[in-house]
């Protein structure tokens, strides 16, 4: 292999990563039970990811409650609860936006709290 | 008066010895239970308006006592804490309402209400609780009682699995025949139903209870 071939395959493999988009990369942390068939279908249509760290979500009531808050909301396309993970993960409609204080709020109405918020935009 | 409010929170804290579940749930959550235990049986639906209360109508059927109860309960989330693996809770809750005698009891219609506590502990695995109740009437008398429950989870479910719980309740009535009662049961839990299922070891009497989160 030549130096200009081998200075291409570095330049590549830096740079492939690099340009991946941020969703992406966050789908690559995520599990299967923080992604529905719904949140999927929500993020190829242009939504948005939003995942949120929660404390005391230790049953199903408790995800129930987040997910049907979130849920309700006109902004929200669909949400979901992982227990092993602790977090609430949802989808924002294309175009949609919802501040971390309202995420905050949302989560202390279902009864619980909020510990962490991160975002990813569409593909 | 006095005496009321005394006996009601005595009687909140001792009648109806079930552990529910998440008695407040989210803003806008409405919930409907039924619970049957060796002394009583009860169903009771509320509606959450705000997370940290919720209300709604609550019947109670004495079963041991001969009488029944129809009433408004306001239960009140005084405290939770919150960490990444626990949840803890303390309730309070009270209900006034009407009591009057049934099968072989004359007694008549009067006032009637209740106050309780409730506190527990959850992780995904363990499960502990405590509750104590008093109720107070005009025409059918006063009564207390309190209970505990320890339960483990033999395995860990995600959400809209199916979670299964081992619990053991002790309850505490100072004027049943068998003053001190022990039911094992299994809890049952998916989505927004939970159902529990078990046996009075001392009194020979089934366990029920049901509830469905809307």
């Amino acid at each position: 292999m030549s130096i200009r071939n081998l200075a291409l395959a570095v330049a590549l493999a830096v740079s492939v990563p690099l340009m991946a988009p941020p969703l992406a990369m966050a789908q690559e942390e995520l599990s299967e039970a923080q992604i529905t068939p719904a949140m999927q279908t929500a993020l190829d249509e242009g939504g948005s990811l939003v995942i949120v760290d929660v404390l005391g979500a230790v049953c199903d009531f408790c995800a129930l409650a987040m997910t049907r808050t979130f849920e309700r909301r006109a902004e929200v396309a669909a949400a979901t609860v992982d227990l092993d993970a602790k977090t609430l993960t949802f989808v924002l409609r294309e175009g949609a936006q919802m501040e971390d204080a309202a995420i905050s709020d949302l989560i202390r109405r279902s009864g619980y709290q909020e510990n962490g918020i991160r975002r990813a935009e569409a593909r | 008066m006095k005496q009321y409010i005394f006996a009601g929170a005595a009687l909140a804290l001792a009648s109806g010895g079930i552990a529910d579940a998440r008695p407040v749930s989210y803003e806008g959550g409405r919930t409907f239970i039924t619970e049957h235990d060796r002394d009583m049986s009860a169903i009771w639906a509320h509606y959450t308006p705000h997370h940290r209360y919720s209300i709604g109508y609550r019947g109670e059927w004495h079963r041991e006592d001969d009488h029944a109860f129809h009433g408004a309960q306001l239960t009140w989330l005084a405290k939770r804490w919150f960490g990444a693996d626990y949840q803890a809770n303390l309730y309070l809750s009270g209900a006034a309402g009407l009591a009057y005698g049934v099968d072989d009891n004359p007694a008549g219609t009067g006032a009637a209400g209740s106050l309780g506590l409730m506190a527990d502990w959850e992780t995904r695995r363990w499960f502990v609780s405590y509750m104590a109740r008093g109720f107070a009437g005009d025409t059918v008398g006063e009564k207390a009682m309190q209970s505990a429950r320890l339960g483990v989870a033999p395995y860990v479910a995600n959400y809209g699995a199916l979670h299964t719980w081992l619990m053991v309740q002790v309850e505490h009535s100072p004027q049943a025949e068998n003053p001190v009662g022990v039911t094992p049961l299994v809890r049952f839990f998916q989505g927004p139903l939970m159902a529990e299922f078990g046996w009075s070891v001392t009194d020979d009497k089934p366990f029920l209870q049901f509830q469905y989160r809307f």
